[in-house]
């Protein structure tokens, strides 16, 4: 796959939006030491290119009820994982849930608002006949986001 | 959190850099008003921030890993040293301390296998560090962005 290949302008964008979304046009541009028209046409850009998907709030579960984050490792019968998969994904409080290769063959995130109702849900995906075993990982404190993470400089065009 | 609040909320998961005034507009209310429950909401840590959200196989990835990790210690602080190094390791964009079968959870983003095998290393090398169980999966699969950003 070939990777797209960006300039310090775009990456300067993108690092700014992966720290906070709201970040004015202006402030950006300034750093760049660009005029606000070409931020604007830059960002318009990075989305056409399909870089950008959308801009979003980051969201603490726990302050919206859902007290309890857990990941759940997954092993099933083998050819069985998309149907494990599409009877994951009508479970509330599934996040998430992929195929994966590794030690497991789904990895799953999980979102509830007790142990009680984390415990029906494990539960719940055990008794999945093609199901052979669910690890469970209860998130403790708070998890950290780092999107900021992401490595572009090795996008920069030479 | 009251009904305001909610709509606040997905006005601006579907797009962060809706003006405030634009929200205003659309719920009736003046601008100053959705400023200040804006900033309740980000005072009260229910909104933790905001960010953009890529498409990781056009930056150059491929895939997503998630590290499983057990430390060598049931010290807390410990198992807090490390996730703390993994916060500052390019390429970690979620981690967290986790009670169950294994003690931190880190999920990175990789460009390829030999990445994947080169973050594995250093995680297992970080000090304290006793067992790694891994896992990857396709960057076609989003995790729903309500609340992890992948």
């Amino acid at each position: 796959m070939a990777r797209r290949k960006l300039d310090e302008i775009d990456v300067s964008i993108l690092r700014n939006l992966q720290k906070d979304a709201r970040t004015k046009y202006s402030d950006m541009a300034a750093q760049c030491n660009v005029s606000v028209d070409t931020i604007i046409k830059r960002f318009r850009k990075l989305k056409d290119k399909g870089i950008i998907t959308n801009t979003t709030l980051l969201l603490d579960p726990r302050k919206f009820g859902e007290e309890v984050i857990a990941n759940f490792s997954i092993d099933v019968e083998p050819s069985s994982v998309d149907q494990v998969l599409e009877f994951l994904k009508k479970q509330n409080g599934l996040c998430f849930a992929t195929h994966a290769m590794g030690e497991y063959d789904i990895f799953s995130i999980a979102t509830r608002r007790n142990m009680n109702e984390m415990n029906n849900l494990k539960e719940t995906i055990q008794s999945h006949n093609m199901v052979r075993e669910v690890k469970t990982n209860i998130w403790v404190d708070q998890f950290l986001l780092c999107p900021q993470n992401f490595e572009l400089e090795p996008l920069i065009e030479e | 959190m009251n009904e305001l609040d909610t709509k606040i909320i997905d006005f601006l998961t579907e797009n962060a850099r809706l003006s405030f005034r634009r929200i205003a507009s659309h719920t009736e209310r003046s601008t100053d008003t959705i400023i200040n429950h804006y900033k309740q909401m980000l005072d009260k840590g229910e909104i933790r921030g905001s960010t953009v959200v890529v498409d990781i196989d056009k930056i150059g990835y491929e895939g997503i890993a998630a590290f499983q990790i057990d430390t060598s210690t049931s010290d807390d602080l410990d198992s807090g040293g490390i996730l703390q190094t993994l916060i500052e390791m390019p390429n970690i964009i979620v981690a967290t301390k986790t009670v169950g079968d294994h003690d931190l959870l880190a999920l990175a983003v990789i460009h390829d296998v030999k990445h994947y095998q080169q973050i594995s290393r250093e995680i297992a090398e970080i000090n304290g560090v006793k067992n790694l169980t891994s896992c990857i999966w396709s960057g076609n699969e989003k995790i729903l962005p309500k609340y992890f950003i992948i």
